[in-house]
């Protein structure tokens, strides 16, 4: 997964649903140097409630590491439903911008 | 005149000498040959021959492979969950070797702390630290220790011969067991496997991606609150240490370490409980006592109205009862009076 231009995750999910294990396995393929770069935001619902389950993303077009310097906001924000897609439609969604970002930046020569 | 006879020969002599003893000797031989067989000790005529295991008792025969390391994992995981009724469940997302190191020391020494402040209260030294662990799991095989823990629980032990019941037959093997083992209850068995197959249970959908547990040794609201104030500190209730009371908590691989630690769960005496029943566990005021002396104190409470409820019956009885009498004899001297 190509991780370096996410700005922003928040996910919401019920731990005692099964339908969690996406955002739970999209939070774990974040690298370990994550909380760094990017802003994380994790709500956990309690154990009965029925809330579906998401990972919302913010995109920034440099690379977040060089977001500290100088943020320049993608403005794409991506809300995705965790549920019906899976850990692999997540991934799929998240590369497919991050393809296009990385194809600007090599445009542009920086 | 007796012919004369020469005195043998020293070598001849020599086998001569032998020989009486060595015809004694064969008698001897064929007496204690007869003699062992019939002649049994005390102990074996009222006892009888213990009877023959077929295998080691620490190694029955098992339905999984033991030798491989998912089967150990799995009597370990098995051990792990009957010995600890107080469990923690993390996810952790790739914190690093030297971020686990920290958060593990810092937890011990916060933990240590608990340990000493409750000497210093008077309570007997338990010296729970040692026994508080964080460890990562698989989660498929902790899943079906889980369930073997929690769903198998064979009635009967296996059917043993007792060796010193004289009607137990010799020839039989001890403990009895088919030979291929389908009557066995260990965990690794196929009896265990068979019967948690095809159950789920509730902790399940936590038990998927990476996970860790810490595990208590004994359910302690005052160490569980000092390890939810380390790991997962939410202000109001568990704070967080202060940098001046605790400034190894907050260096950096501790701190990006317990970002990426995320409390799922808990399992406590048995009971699922979601991270806000985590924290009523670990909120209990005064531990395990406190929550005795509440009790206590409610039942205490509870007798004194029962008692004041059966009471108020007869006493009101007694005074209705008392005041008709009361009654009846002023209106007996008003008539004698008149009369």
């Amino acid at each position: 997964m190509i991780s370096k231009f996410i700005t922003e995750v928040s996910t919401v999910f019920n731990p005692f649903s099964p339908k969690a294990k996406t955002a739970r396995l999209f939070l774990s393929f974040l690298p370990p140097n994550a909380r760094q770069t990017m802003k994380i935001n994790t709500k956990l619902l309690p154990r009965m409630s029925k809330e579906p389950s998401f990972v919302e993303l913010k995109f920034s077009k440099s690379p977040s590491f060089s977001m500290m310097l100088a943020p320049v906001e993608d403005g794409m924000q991506m809300k995705l439903d965790a549920e019906k897609l899976g850990i692999k439609g997540v991934i799929e969604e998240v590369d497919r911008h991050s393809r296009i970002l990385s194809r600007q930046e090599e445009l542009t020569g920086n | 005149m007796l012919p004369r006879t020469s005195p043998p020969s020293r070598a001849i002599a020599s086998i001569l000498r032998c020989k009486r003893p060595l015809k004694i000797r064969r008698q001897y031989a064929t007496a204690t040959a007869t003699a062992i067989t019939p002649a049994a000790s005390h102990e074996r005529m009222t006892r009888g021959e213990a009877p023959i295991a077929r295998y080691p008792p620490t190694q029955p025969p098992s339905y999984k492979p033991p030798e491989f390391r998912k089967s150990q994992l799995l009597r370990q995981y098995a051990s792990l969950l009957r010995s600890t009724p107080l469990m923690l469940l993390f996810q952790h997302n790739n914190l690093k070797s030297n971020e686990w190191s920290a958060i593990r020391r810092e937890l011990s020494l916060a933990l240590r702390k608990v340990d000493e402040a409750r000497v210093a209260a008077g309570f007997p030294a338990e010296q729970l630290e040692e026994g508080i662990k964080m460890q990562i799991i698989q989660t498929g095989i902790f899943s079906s220790a889980l369930k073997i823990v929690e769903f198998y629980k064979p009635e009967t032990s296996p059917s043993t011969l007792d060796p010193t019941d004289p009607s137990a037959p010799s020839s039989a093997t001890n403990p009895v067991f088919k030979s291929d083992g389908s009557d066995l209850t260990h965990t690794l068995s196929k009896a265990a496997h068979d019967a948690t197959a095809k159950k789920s249970h509730t902790l399940a959908p936590l038990l998927s991606g990476p996970l860790a547990v810490l595990t208590f040794p004994t359910v302690s609201p005052f160490h569980l609150k000092a390890a939810l104030s380390i790991l997962s500190p939410s202000p109001p209730q568990f704070p967080a240490p202060t940098r001046r009371a605790n400034p190894g908590w907050h260096d950096p691989p501790v701190q990006s370490g317990m970002q990426k630690l995320l409390l799922l769960g808990a399992r406590v005496e048995g009971k699922v409980f979601d991270v806000d029943g985590t924290k009523w566990v670990g909120g209990i005021d005064g531990g395990l006592e406190g929550l005795r002396a509440q009790l206590v104190a409610m039942l205490q409470s509870v007798g004194a109205g029962v008692t004041n409820t059966l009471e108020s019956a007869g006493k009101s009885l007694y005074f209705t009862v008392e005041g008709r009498r009361i009654m009846l004899e002023d209106e007996e001297k008003a008539s004698e009076e008149k009369s």
